[in-house]
């Protein structure tokens, strides 16, 4: 896990040079994850009762 | 620069944009796919006069109509955080674009009127449905030139066009080469990534519903799903062949770095999706011909044979063309990049397992769409066939973000610099003075 978690935050990225640029990367795909499912279990849950 | 550079803190403003474009294009993508497969469902249930399909149309219309705020409001959030975090790039775009926005807007608002008459006309044109599902298809093409307006922005950023003069700014900008591949490209898309996400929407419903009658509803609705899902999937190996073929042409530093440099794991990636998609949906149509009004073991056993099929080609796809898997993260193993695979290059490899994917899953669609029109006996399928339904319904999500990723990073080439408008216009927002094959944006700058 640790191995994992240091390979993860390797510099040499052409996205960003530092390990900054792969956690934008995560956090980017988390956060749009997050939005989409939320928004679309509301949609769900608002329209249910009909 | 006149205008102050902001940032935004921790995730950085390009991570801002991407989440709130990428999210509302999960949102878009599926509400101009799902009116599209409505208002279709619709017809096919006035001309069939089989129930299901008039009851899975209007669910589905009202689900996208309460959808609609969410994708709208995602996309008047991007357009806010564009013009303050990257005001001068916008005020280029706007300049070139300012007509094909304009048509947007309109194209935008036609498909919100429509959408929302659709749905709340429904009984009161119960009998006038021909001109009912007209409403839902013009909803659908309002939608669909919204989109293509936007195809024009999105491809010109990639390969912008080369323009010399003025007067030729805005035709050759919005038809750059790409714009057409493009928009094809997220055109049979729609379709399918609308589909298979009703698929998991059906199988999730008949995992949760004790009715029978809920039960068969769900198992068909799933299946009616997964028809859209896959039969428009299957297309796209050739119409994304054009569109790469197209980027290849106009930017050939930005295909070398998706396809063969050193951000081809992104490929790798969306192969991989493909492969569960294109297994996980063909292990369902061989599993779903087991219950078919009329009994059919020899479509079923060709079924089968197409299934291993599917899985040779998908693998033969996967399989990357060096042992160099991530270089941005350090994971490559035995020698990395002097280490080629024998199985992964592109030719004749990779041709061979995408024409082979789409030949097979002509077939088996063929096949069972020979099984549908017999009919099948509803409701009895196994939980594993819908947990392969539910698969296809989050695979096409991390498909989508992959491609949107894929595209933009396009641009970043060496990220030295990397490009808003690729050879034109870098992150820092100045304008390049040579290069840029878009000559009036230099000038506008000088």
């Amino acid at each position: 896990m640790i191995d994992l978690a240091l390979l993860l935050l390797q510099e040499g990225t052409t996205a960003h040079p530092e390990p900054i640029g792969v956690f934008r990367f995560f956090a980017a795909f988390v956060l749009i994850m997050t939005f989409f499912s939320s928004f679309l279990g509301f949609t769900y849950w608002i329209s249910k009762d009909e | 620069m006149p205008i102050g550079n902001l940032d935004v803190p921790v995730i950085g403003k390009n991570v801002v944009i991407a989440v709130l474009v990428q999210t509302h294009i999960l949102f878009a993508a599926f509400i101009i796919g799902a009116v599209l497969i409505a208002a279709t469902s619709e017809y096919l249930g006035m001309v069939t006069k089989q129930p299901n399909y008039e009851r899975f149309a209007r669910n589905l219309a009202r689900f996208v109509v309460l959808l609609f705020a969410s994708g709208a409001a995602l996309a008047i959030t991007f357009v806010l955080a564009l013009v303050t975090l990257f005001p001068v790039f916008f005020s280029i775009l706007q300049n070139i674009f300012f007509w094909v926005f304009l048509v947007e807007a309109f194209m935008f608002l036609g498909q919100i009127i429509i959408v929302y008459a659709w749905y709340n006309v429904w009984d009161k044109l119960a009998y006038r449905k021909s001109l009912h599902v007209v409403f839902g298809f013009i909803a659908g093409f309002f939608g669909l030139m919204a989109m293509t307006m936007i195809d024009a922005v999105a491809s010109f950023m990639l390969t912008p066009a080369e323009v010399t003069s003025q007067a030729e700014l805005v035709a050759r900008s919005f038809l750059n080469q790409t714009m057409v591949p493009l928009n094809m490209h997220r055109f049979i898309g729609n379709f399918s990534y609308a589909g298979f996400l009703i698929a998991g929407w059906g199988a999730w419903r008949y995992l949760r519903t004790t009715q029978d009658s809920e039960r068969e509803y769900y198992d068909w609705m799933g299946h009616f799903g997964l028809i859209w899902g896959f039969g428009f999937l299957i297309m796209q190996p050739v119409i994304g062949y054009g569109y790469l073929k197209g980027i290849r042409e106009s930017a050939p530093e930005s295909f070398n770095t998706i396809m063969l440099g050193p951000k081809a794991w992104v490929f790798n990636l969306l192969v991989f999706w493909i492969a569960v998609l294109s297994i996980a949906s063909t292990a369902y149509f061989v599993h779903k011909l087991r219950f078919t009004v009329k009994p059919m073991e020899t479509l079923r056993k060709l079924a089968v044979g197409g299934l291993g099929f599917t899985a040779l080609f998908t693998l033969l796809n996967v399989i990357p063309a060096d042992a160099d898997l991530i270089p941005q993260i350090g994971l490559s193993f035995l020698g990395g990049e002097d280490t080629s695979i024998p199985l992964g290059s592109m030719y004749p490899w990779k041709y061979i397992g995408l024409i082979g994917l789409m030949l097979v899953g002509f077939f088996v669609v063929a096949l069972y769409l020979r099984a549908t029109a017999t009919g099948f006996h509803w409701g009895r399928a196994s939980r594993w066939s819908q947990y392969a339904l539910i698969a296809c319904s989050v695979f096409v999500v991390f498909t989508m973000v992959t491609m949107g990723y894929t595209r933009e990073t396009a641009r970043r080439v060496d990220n030295d610099p990397g490009y808003l408008i690729n050879n034109c216009v870098p992150l820092d927002q100045s304008v390049v003075s040579e290069g840029c094959p878009t000559e009036p944006i230099m000038k506008a700058a000088e």
